[in-house]
């Protein structure tokens, strides 16, 4: 016998719920809170050096936090386009890098050959810092649009690849087995099985990858300079501007962490889950 | 044959650069609709043989062929359920299924392949679960699906390699009905691995039960006889089930004994091993013809070849012989085939002796003689024999062995009984040393002898006797002398015991050369070997074989056989028929773990190992019935049944024999 129980009213947000989200945000609320106290003791209004963060708040206030989208022409612009310009870098060198390293992950990951004779320079390659590559890159480009998203891509595509990789050949002996015995094709090989079985390593590498492109755009545009946040803080820094320096990286802070966020979420909707 | 394993070994390259051994020749033929099982304990290579009918992995010799063709490679003609389900995690319980239909069917209308798609999910009552990925099915209806993915494509063959292993008791029980009753609509040939000995019986026509690894190989086939459809409940209830039930269950502990030994051997072998490997080896010896690879081994330098420096010392009897090896006199010893067998199990109530050889030295070799006083009284072949006893009931006729587990012994017997003769009550047979045998017999103490040459040809030429059969006539190539060594002797010394077999075997490859017969012949006939006249050894030797005194003679070129025609293995299936005599005339008891005792015994694997180091074609033959020339058909898989079917025999007991407490006991005494 099953009797049936009244529901209760639904509300819009379980008290359950509101008790969990509650208690994720309101513990990094108060650290950031006494990181900030601490801050402005330890940085006093009127004092040398590093200003403090009422002192960061009162100088950037206008234009820079409320008006992110103002434009004074050149590169006096407001943040919002500022880290709009770079994000786009980021996307073309990005996504050029994902397309890449995807691709030649396959091929390298199913050959062992080819895996064996490329493997060495892949890890020799993949520990130059970015920066190192720009030199190179202006020589061959002339031109600093281009030659900042070969710097991004050249960042991006080596956890992406080796990912990749590693992802290809840890497919498991018995899904290998299946193909093997089904004689399944190429194609359905590559879209049934090869591709769903690698793809968190793949998104393992996107997301390391996106990271590093955002941490090699800062770099590269504090040296080829234009529009975009890197210069935005470099061009502070030659002004002395230490509140509009702060405030930069703050941006670069949030956006980074943004973007690391959007690639995870889009691959917990992709991926399968894993039978456990 | 639908599906032939042909002779298959597997060996797997080890990272030390040694080689693991998994499997040894696997000779097994499954006929088409038939259902067999292998079973085994974990590690006896069972999977791997699984995986090389699939084509997943390829014999390191011999070959697999389905139809009449090699298989090569794996297909859709040999589908695998495997045991970890391997379904596709991403894909749905009828995507699963599609992918397989797809792909094999790819020349099939769309329609066509979608009824296929649907009737297996109704085949495995997955209807409400179609849409469901396997992360949320339980592992019963997980395996369900593997199964219809794998009926889907109506493979030939369908392998399964422990399908239900992981599944709990009540899901296993409904899905090996199911399965059944599939497997008995659709007529596939399947090939199911498992440990389950009732699912084993439950499923199948024929159970293959595989020895532990390494060089695992078939122990026993068992023949489920049961009637089809089973049913689970009425399975059980029939009167063969729970003996079929008891005879694998024996089986599987004895390969746990074995197992357990064979890694206790392992923990031990670094102290056990003699630090100084041995070379001056004493090794005991009968004058005999058919000591002749001894003998050559020494005279010609195949011993000094292999670093060994050997004392061949000459027995007074084959007590003797069993004595010296026993009391560690003899490193090792030419011995009558049964021996090794009859001191391992404790022959005459004697304690237990664990004694092996890896090396038959000879087969053939004997012939049964009956005195001049028979000859003239009719008694010219069994039949007559038979008469001469039976109009003679006063007299008891003494007819001359050697020893009690000798092959004379059992071949005279086997032959006197088949001629309705019984051993033990119509004649005496006397024991006496192979020497004494010519002598006892011109002085009327014996009427007759069976022995190895050159006594019976010395009977002719002395013309006290003649001789009314051979060995040839009674069961050609049957196992006569072999190279016998205490089991601890042959653990500690394991190098000097390869060379030792690897000298002996270059030497019975010499003696059987036509053209080396003359001076073998030669060497036999010195004093510090047999000392007889030259010609009482080349009628046996090289020929022409003289039975009695008016016989113009005869060649017979087999009458020794000495390397020829993989002379030189000790077969188990020998062996085994070996152990069905010694029980028959209740010399030692029949033991019911004979694999385990005859694995231990007859060591095939040193046999293949010096073999394969001379770069000598060495294997052990099938496992195949054989018969005698009575006729009566000896199935090393029913050797009990071999035993009741002989009309005279002893009371004999059945009954396990302990290895390894034999072992202990002798430990003690040390």
């Amino acid at each position: 016998m099953t009797a049936t129980i009244p529901k209760p009213k639904s509300l819009p947000l379980k008290p359950s719920q509101l008790g969990k989200l509650v208690g994720t945000i309101l513990p990094p609320l108060v650290a950031l809170l006494v990181l900030l106290t601490l801050w402005q003791i330890v940085c006093p209004e009127g004092s040398i050096g590093l200003p403090g963060p009422i002192q960061v708040w009162k100088e950037t206030f206008d234009p820079y936090i409320i008006n992110p989208f103002f434009d004074k022409g050149l590169t006096n612009k407001g943040l919002g386009w500022q880290v709009l310009a770079s994000l786009q870098r980021v996307m073309a060198g990005f996504s050029l890098a994902a397309v890449v390293g995807v691709s030649v992950g396959i091929l390298v990951g199913s050959n062992k050959l080819i895996f064996k004779a490329i493997d060495p320079i892949f890890q020799v390659l993949r520990t130059v810092p970015p920066l190192a590559w720009l030199p190179l890159s202006q020589v061959i480009f002339r031109s600093n649009e281009p030659s900042a998203i070969f710097v991004i891509f050249i960042t991006a595509v080596w956890p992406i690849l080796i990912n990749t990789i590693v992802g290809v050949q840890q497919i498991p002996q018995d899904y290998i087995n299946v193909k093997r015995v089904l004689r399944l094709s190429k194609t359905t090989y590559v879209t049934k099985i090869l591709l769903p079985a690698a793809l968190p390593y793949i998104f393992t590498g996107l997301r390391i990858g996106i990271g590093l492109s955002w941490l090699a755009i800062v770099a590269a545009e504090m040296i080829i300079g234009g529009v975009g946040i890197g210069f935005f803080i470099f061009d502070s820094y030659t002004n002395s501007l230490m509140s509009q320096i702060i405030i930069g990286l703050v941006y670069v802070g949030l956006v980074g962490f943004a973007l690391d966020r959007m690639v995870g979420f889009v691959a917990s909707k992709v991926v399968a889950q894993e039978p456990k | 044959m639908f599906l032939e394993v042909d002779h298959v070994d597997k060996v797997f390259p080890l990272a030390n650069g040694g080689r693991y051994i998994a499997l040894e020749n696997i000779d097994l033929q499954i006929k088409q609709g038939e259902f067999v099982s292998l079973i085994g304990h974990s590690g006896c290579g069972k999977s791997t043989l699984l995986n090389m009918i699939a084509g997943l992995d390829l014999p390191s010799k011999g070959g697999v062929v389905l139809e009449g063709r090699q298989i090569a490679a794996p297909g859709p003609d040999k589908m695998v359920v495997f045991q970890n389900y391997s379904l596709l995690p991403w894909l749905t319980v009828r995507e699963n299924i599609a992918l397989a239909v797809n792909e094999v069917y790819r020349d099939k209308p769309a329609s066509e392949r979608r009824e296929i798609i649907e009737h297996h999910i109704d085949l495995v009552n997955l209807r409400p679960a179609a849409k469901k990925r396997p992360a949320q099915l339980s592992g019963g209806m997980k395996q369900r699906v593997a199964i219809a993915r794998a009926l889907s494509i109506r493979p030939k063959l369908l392998l399964l390699d422990e399908p239900f292993g992981a599944l709990d008791a009540l899901t296993r029980g409904g899905l090996q009905e199911q399965l059944m009753h599939i497997c008995e609509e659709s007529k596939v040939t399947a090939v199911m691995v498992t440990h389950d000995v009732d699912e084993a019986l439950l499923l199948s026509d024929r159970v293959v039960m595989l020895t532990n690894g390494p060089a695992s190989h078939i122990g026993q086939i068992l023949t489920v006889d049961l009637p089809r459809p089973r049913q689970r409940m009425q399975v059980v209830k029939h009167p063969d089930y729970y003996p079929m039930r008891a005879e694998i269950i024996e089986f599987l502990n004895q390969q746990k004994r074995a197992k357990k030994r064979q890694a206790e051997l392992q923990s031990s072998t670094s102290v056990m091993v003699s630090q100084l490997p041995k070379t001056t080896l004493n090794i005991g010896f009968m004058p005999l013809t058919d000591c002749a690879p001894l003998a050559i081994a020494q005279e010609k330098g195949f011993f000094a070849k292999h670093g060994l420096t050997v004392n061949l010392q000459k027995a007074s009897s084959w007590d003797d012989i069993a004595s010296g090896v026993a009391d560690r006199r003899f490193d090792a010893a030419q011995m009558v085939a049964a021996m090794p067998l009859a001191m391992t199990i404790g022959m005459g109530g004697q304690p237990s002796v664990p004694t092996s050889t890896s090396l038959v030295l000879s087969r053939n070799g004997n012939a049964i003689t009956l005195s001049k006083e028979l000859y003239e009284r009719g008694a010219q072949s069994l039949n007559e024999l038979k008469s001469v006893i039976a109009m003679d009931k006063d007299r008891r006729y003494r007819i001359g062995i050697v020893h009690d587990c000798s092959m004379h012994n059992l071949m005279l017997r086997y032959w006197l009984a088949s001629g309705n003769i019984d051993p033990d009550q119509e004649v005496d047979l006397v024991i006496l040393p192979p020497q004494a045998m010519v002598d006892q017999l011109r002085k009327g103490q014996i009427d007759g002898f069976c022995v190895g040459e050159p006594w019976g040809s010395q009977a002719v030429v002395e013309g006290i006797g003649f001789v009314v059969a051979t060995d040839l006539e009674i069961w050609a190539g049957n196992p006569e002398k072999v190279l016998g060594a205490r089991e601890d002797w042959q653990q500690q010394n394991p190098e000097a015991m390869l060379a030792l077999v690897k000298a002996l075997l270059e030497a019975c490859e010499f003696c059987d050369e036509p053209r080396h017969r003359v001076e073998v012949a030669e060497i036999l006939s010195r004093p510090n070997y047999l000392g007889v006249p030259l010609a009482a050894l080349t009628p046996s030797l090289t020929g022409p074989y003289i039975r009695s005194t008016n016989d113009p003679g005869q060649m017979l070129p087999r009458f020794h056989q000495f390397h020829l025609d993989n002379s030189n293995c000790p077969r188990r299936v020998e062996g085994l028929w070996i152990l069905s005599q010694l029980a028959r005339w209740n010399i030692t008891p029949f033991p019911n773990n004979w694999i385990e005792v005859l694995d231990r015994v007859r060591r095939v694997d040193i046999f293949l190992e010096a073999s394969r180091q001379l770069g000598q074609v060495g294997i052990e033959p099938d496992r195949d019935a054989f018969q005698l020339f009575d006729g009566l058909v000896f199935d090393p898989d029913r050797p009990l049944e071999y035993l009741r079917q002989q009309a005279i025999s002893r009371d004999y007991p059945v009954q396990e024999i302990d290895l390894d407490r034999a072992d202990r006991k002798l430990a003690r005494t040390r």
